[in-house]
């Protein structure tokens, strides 16, 4: 595919779109430059939710450095927990019991399920379908239902601590037994999305071939996570996780790399997650949830990439006397704001943040890059 | 004689304006709540919220200073836009066929572009604070075209209600014409009284067919989903209606329920020969009309996208070539 060319040099008008739009869930700034409603160029700008998190973190005790890794993100909260321990986990050698690591996946799968139904359904709702926005949410609900079972609550679960999760998050017969009777509802209510989406042929036609993302400008951009296999590339970091070993899955990709090879990818994508928590609960081993063996020491730099529902998420650690001395965190969507420019480029003002939303911005999470100045 | 017959007249205007105009504070919550909540499955709101509370509310409301090149003259065109539903209503009316000039398709066609055009006036006319430049110079962070002339994205939306006059509502007028084609007169006075002999134009071919597309240009001059471009909540958000708070969005709102109406009657006396008429039991006939083209209207725009240009201009080319077969299927 050809690579879509700026045409920087007719700019006939800006539209500053934002901080405050109803089509962004999120606070950020958006230029749009446009000639007769054709974008020509857009340039995002973020920064309005800077909170500093890594500041407040240096110094900090490593189990509430964990904990307030949490408040990130309201809605991959669990992955930067998860990271987070993980990273800590890895620097100081401790061992995870097998029953933990299943739990953690469950509820790793569980949260990409809900991401995935909040993409799809603002998705749907920036297209303006009001009906099938409410019909994923719906879905979307047992999922949060799920996971406040599991964690006590919708949206900070705490379910990792280190050493392995919370004794809050075991899972006894009962609840086994509501997630299998869940996850069937859930599927029979995404097959039916599925299967409605993909035979509407109006809705079709406003997210085919729009807000394209041609494979060879998605790998220059570094784009990661579902936008990058939406273009064609199966690169997921599950398959190199030792979390994900004993799991069989496929990696989901689609050809286009356009709005609706993203709404389907991720769609197929959480058959996948269904798949995967189904093989942990039928496998789940028996044992403790955590290992509380372990002693803390001095930790010279420790990273760890996984792989969380919008892309890769990477932490870094230093430990010092217990205490947190360095810490970095890096978010999938700030790789990511290089492909929402670029896919908005050619298509109508109209899919602009259509072509935004394709490849799932969290932008509050991402408000943290630093410059550094090297003296 | 004359000075009671003229005062009877106004009167039964003035009740009928008044019956349809609080039957049609209810549409707009019917179409919310019985429509579009039940397909979405969820409690929607109170059936009298969106055309009676909210209005009421929004009038208690403290104005917000608008932000706007000439004020004024924003703030008259939603009272604008409700008078001209008000004469396309009176001129409905069976007392009003005695003066042919009001009571003519040319004259609610006339009053219908008004309508339009004050959507453009209004966007044009909106300068919110939702596109505006932030505060510190764009250099500072190494942004690009840092000349480019502004635009407001209500610029957009007065642009794209242009083209919706130039051709967006152009299946509309041609349905309104349709009936024309076998009564042979443009005065509604002929209209009413050709149907009254001779049967519904809507049960005619020509009629069937221009009913369809008179329902499609329903939605498109409702700015209805998914017709709604010139607000499109993706981009222009609330376009031409950005700015307006207060008493006046409440104008708006009250305008909405009311156009609803009114265009309903519209379809009864050119379809279907029945005019509004609080002294007739023909004007239950206008309200079941009313009613059924907003659950129409529900059911379509609960299951649509917004169109952009790509999906519009082919709709309204198909709906045009579908007015003008009515048209020769009524002149044949």
């Amino acid at each position: 595919m050809d690579k879509k060319v700026p045409r920087s040099d007719i700019i006939e008008t800006e539209i500053p779109m934002g901080t405050v739009h109803p089509a962004a869930l999120e606070p950020y700034r958006v230029r749009f430059f446009v000639e007769d409603e054709i974008v020509q160029e857009a340039e995002i700008t973020i920064g309005v939710n800077h909170r500093g998190i890594e500041r407040i973190m240096e110094g900090l005790p490593v189990q509430k450095a964990n904990a307030l890794t949490e408040k990130i993100c309201g809605i991959c909260s669990n992955a930067h927990i998860w990271n987070s321990c993980r990273t800590a986990e890895l620097g100081l050698g401790i061992e995870i019991p097998e029953r933990a690591k299943y739990i953690r996946v469950i509820m790793g799968e569980l949260e990409r399920l809900h991401s995935h139904f909040l993409y799809l359904a603002h998705g749907c709702e920036v297209l303006s379908h009001e009906t099938f926005s409410m019909r994923v949410f719906y879905l979307r609900e047992i999922v949060m239902e799920l996971l406040a079972m599991i964690g006590g609550n919708r949206v900070q679960y705490g379910c990792s601590v280190l050493g392995g999760v919370r004794p809050r998050c075991e899972l006894d017969d009962a609840r086994i037994e509501r997630l299998k009777n869940d996850l069937n509802a859930i599927e029979e209510g995404l097959t039916g999305f599925v299967d409605r989406f993909l035979a509407d042929s109006i809705l079709l036609s406003r997210v085919t071939g729009i807000g394209v993302l041609p494979q060879k400008q998605a790998i220059e951009l570094a784009v990661t996570g579902p936008s990058l296999r939406a273009t064609g590339v199966a690169r997921d970091l599950r398959t190199t996780m030792f979390e994900y070993d004993d799991f069989d899955f496929n990696v989901i990709t689609q050809p286009d790399g356009d709005v609706k090879s993203n709404l389907v990818m991720r769609a197929l994508e959480s058959f996948e997650s269904i798949k995967i928590i189904r093989q942990a609960i039928a496998n789940l081993p028996e044992g403790k949830l955590v290992n509380q063996d372990w002693e803390m020491f001095d930790t010279d730099l420790s990273e760890s990439y996984i792989e969380v529902p919008r892309g890769t998420l990477y932490h870094s650690y230093a430990l010092e006397s217990g205490r947190v001395r360095h810490c970095i965190i890096r978010t999938p969507s700030m790789a990511n704001i290089g492909a929402m420019q670029y896919a908005c480029i050619g298509d109508q003002i109209t899919d602009a943040q259509l072509c935004i939303v394709q490849c799932d911005p969290c932008f509050t999470c991402t408000d943290r890059a630093i410059e550094i100045i090297r003296r | 004689m004359f000075s009671n017959t003229l005062l009877n007249s106004v009167v039964a205007v003035i009740l009928t304006v008044l019956v349809c105009f609080v039957i049609s504070t209810f549409l707009p919550g019917i179409e919310r709540k019985y429509v579009h909540a039940r397909i979405q499955q969820r409690i929607g709101p109170a059936v009298i919220a969106p055309g009676i509370m909210a209005p009421i509310k929004f009038m208690f409301k403290e104005n917000v200073e608008i932000s706007s090149p000439v004020p004024k003259l924003y703030k008259i065109l939603p009272i604008l836009c409700f008078i001209v539903v008000l004469c396309v209503l009176i001129a409905l009316t069976p007392q009003a066929y005695k003066i042919p000039a009001l009571a003519s398709l040319v004259a609610i066609v006339g009053f219908l572009k008004v309508e339009e055009i004050c959507y453009v006036l209004m966007g044009a006319l909106s300068k919110s604070v939702m596109s505006v430049r932030m505060p510190f110079p764009d250099r500072v962070k190494g942004a690009a075209h840092l000349k480019a002339p502004l635009s407001f994205i209500e610029d957009i939306s007065a642009r794209r209600s242009l083209r919706m006059i130039t051709y967006g509502s152009f299946p509309l007028y041609l349905a309104l014409f349709a009936p024309v084609t076998a009564v042979r007169s443009i005065f509604l006075q002929d209209i009413v009284a050709f149907q009254q002999a001779n049967g519904p134009f809507l049960f005619t071919v020509s009629g069937a067919i221009a009913a369809i597309v008179f329902f499609i240009g329903y939605m498109i001059i409702l700015n209805e989903y998914p017709f709604s471009i010139i607000k499109a909540k993706s981009d222009v958000i609330e376009g031409p209606y950005m700015e307006y708070a207060a008493k006046y969005r409440a104008v708006v709102f009250i305008t909405r329920g009311f156009f609803m109406f009114v265009l309903g009657a519209v379809f009864s006396v050119l379809f279907l020969g029945i005019p509004p008429n609080i002294f007739s039991w023909g004007i239950l006939v206008n309200i079941i009309v009313a009613l059924i083209f907003v659950f129409m209207m529900g059911i379509f725009s609960a299951f649509s996208p917004v169109f952009t240009n790509r999906q519009l201009l082919p709709t309204i080319l198909g709906a045009t070539l579908l007015g003008i077969l009515s048209i020769v299927v009524g002149l044949l």
